[in-house]
């Protein structure tokens, strides 16, 4: 199993490189926001993987981050209205885009030769958008949710599950109840505050030991800008396995969606240089996971893997 | 054409038109929605309010669907957290795009020398049209609108066209902020196919509502036609002031729309005929309506 390559770099203290940004490198390549770009434009996803490979991870992210049913029942009142005013197979077209987001992944890994060196992580987002901790439902409708989405990637065949942005302790929790049927290793990434807290004001600390103790084999902080990213680190070091991915640039979402759209400014005010400068602080902190969120290139990851060396 | 003329159109029971899909417009020309495409795509818009000038609209409506303030604040955990990480200006960005929006549709009418058409502000609920669940109180919620109407009425709208509400509590804090304006009141609520509003309010406390609230025009719009029929049949009875109908078209496919041939423009101009013998006589389009569908409306009842 190509995670064991990963096991044996987190047991030995060796840096651990994640992608960067999916979403915004869709939107940067030109692609309609739309179905994740998935149905118009495979080739530019699985052409976004490929040139992480090259620049050098250790771990490919599959583009399914906010491509779950939730995200297309959010637009209507309930299921029943999505059926009767919405296009057809709705309910169904965020699993089939999983397992077309999974596809495109491994098809980067074979094309590339990294089949069973670079494992898949299978990206989860929060039920609701993840900068609002306080749209997120009760720990069963979260519990529910999460299975789906674990039982999905599991099935489509990723090598761990990695939950990103979560934002409140109930829904992390349900979120790792909800992996625990699957024999597949879980990380969760948190999205810190402007205080180092979590970004409902819930203690980044005890949110990350909780989630150690329901199994997270490795806690990160995303979603934050750098500032953000580097106050909240501390809160979550411990010796474990632990890891960091900063935003660069600033969000700029158009105002009709309710949902997290990936569109982000002034990505170009952190180079690569600097961004691998940042990370390495990181890592000098005691962090050994490491990648980029939002707005974050495969330029930006280049540059961290020519750091680490 | 002042307001008081169309009033007159109105009053005496001629039909009055209204345009038809914007956004599903923008996106079948070849265009993503993203920013409604205000300022990336000016000429796009102005093209369209002239298409809907050309097949005799009588009322254009702004391309202002879902934009406010709160729109782009919502996709954040506190203002704090907008200002760190939220693109710069970005809570200026509703007024600066609605000053816009107006102003093109005002080109589009002087373009064609058709100052005698009115244009509409198109203003939805706070929150998500289609999600009652998430109606914010109406207690607090008058001075945001009456913060996003002053916009439109200091870029020159003629109309407020409260469109798609799910609910009277809401519609009434919308019709109060626009009456302390003095600009007329258009209100459009989304029936489902049980003819109850879609946050499940009956028609009757809709017209018991709107009876006390008195908009200008009372409509439903935003649902496929045979709901809209279904609302109309239980709120035609109850409303013996202006009342109107636009119906979407196609399939709601977020973040777009998909274009079905199930309503073509002759069997739209078929529904409304019926919905014009129930008594409505505003009638345009919705979601998924093109300048022909209105065309059509406008040469049969003209």
């Amino acid at each position: 199993m190509s995670y064991s390559f990963i096991k044996q770099k987190l047991s030995t203290n060796e840096p651990v490189l994640l992608d960067g940004g999916n979403g915004t490198e869709v939107l940067r390549r030109g692609v309609r926001w739309r179905q994740h770009g998935i149905e118009d434009a495979p080739d530019v996803i699985r052409e976004i993987h490929i040139d992480y490979i090259e620049a050098g991870i250790d771990i490919l992210t599959t583009h399914t981050f906010n491509l779950t049913k939730r995200n297309f029942i959010n637009f209507f009142r309930d299921g029943d209205h999505m059926a009767l005013i919405g296009a057809l197979g709705l309910e169904k077209r965020a699993m089939e885009l999983c397992r077309s987001a999974v596809s495109l992944a491994r098809e980067a890994l074979t094309q590339t030769g990294k089949e069973g060196i670079i494992p898949l992580a299978g990206s989860i987002s929060p039920v609701m958008h993840l900068f609002r901790p306080d749209l997120s439902p009760s720990e069963n409708d979260c519990l529910a949710h999460h299975k789906e989405c674990v039982d999905i990637l599991s099935d489509s065949g990723v090598d761990l599950i990695f939950f990103e942005g979560m934002n409140n302790s109930r829904e992390a929790k349900a979120a790792l109840q909800a992996a625990s049927g699957f024999d597949l290793p879980v990380w969760m990434s948190f999205v810190p505050g402007l205080d180092g807290n979590l970004l409902n004001g819930e203690s980044l600390s005890d949110t990350a030991d909780l989630a150690r103790s329901q199994g997270a084999e490795a806690v990160l902080v995303s979603a934050g800008s750098i500032p953000m990213i580097k106050k909240g680190l501390p809160n979550i070091i411990n010796g474990s396995p632990c890891g960091a991915k900063a935003i660069i640039g600033r969000y700029s979402p158009p105002s009709w969606k309710p949902d997290f759209y990936p569109r982000f400014e002034d990505t170009d005010e952190v180079s690569p240089a600097e961004f691998s400068q940042e990370v390495n602080s990181w890592l000098d902190q005691g962090v050994q996971i490491v990648g980029g969120s939002s707005g974050t290139t495969p330029e930006h990851i280049r540059a961290v893997r020519k750091m680490i060396g | 054409m002042g307001y008081n003329e169309l009033k007159s159109k109105i009053d005496a029971q001629q039909v009055t038109f209204l345009d038809g899909g914007i956004g599903t417009e923008i996106l079948r020309r070849g265009y993503t929605w993203a920013s409604h495409q205000l300022k990336s795509e000016p000429e796009l818009n102005l093209e369209i309010h002239q298409d809907y000038i050309d097949a005799g609209a009588d009322v254009i409506t702004t391309n202002t669907f879902q934009l406010s303030k709160r729109s782009f604040r919502n996709h954040f955990a506190n203002n704090e957290h907008l200002e760190t990480l939220g693109a710069k200006g970005l809570l200026d960005r509703a007024s600066e795009l609605i000053h816009e929006s107006v102003s093109l549709a005002d080109k589009a009418r002087r373009s064609m020398n058709h100052n005698d058409i009115l244009i509409a502000a198109s203003i939805t609920t706070l929150e998500w049209c289609f999600r009652p669940d998430r109606s914010p109180d109406a207690e607090e919620i008058y001075d945001e609108y009456l913060e996003e109407l002053t916009d439109y009425a200091d870029a020159g709208a003629d109309i407020f066209l409260f469109e798609t509400f799910n609910s009277t509590p809401e519609a009434e804090v919308a019709i109060r902020a626009a009456k302390e304006i003095g600009i007329p009141a258009w209100v459009a609520f989304v029936p489902y196919q049980d003819g109850r509003l879609l946050g499940g309010q009956s028609m009757k406390e809709v017209a018991d509502s709107m009876a006390r609230n008195e908009p200008d025009v009372l409509l439903l719009n935003c649902a496929p036609p045979d709901h809209i029929t279904a609302g109309l049949k239980q709120l035609a009875p109850l409303w013996n002031k202006p009342l109107g109908v636009y119906a979407h078209v196609g399939k709601f496919n977020p973040p777009e729309w998909q274009f079905t041939d199930e309503y073509s423009a002759d069997q739209h101009l078929h529904e409304c005929k019926q919905w014009h013998d129930l008594g409505a006589t505003v009638i345009g389009g919705c979601c998924g309506t093109t300048p022909a569908y209105i065309k059509k409306v406008t040469e049969f009842f003209s």
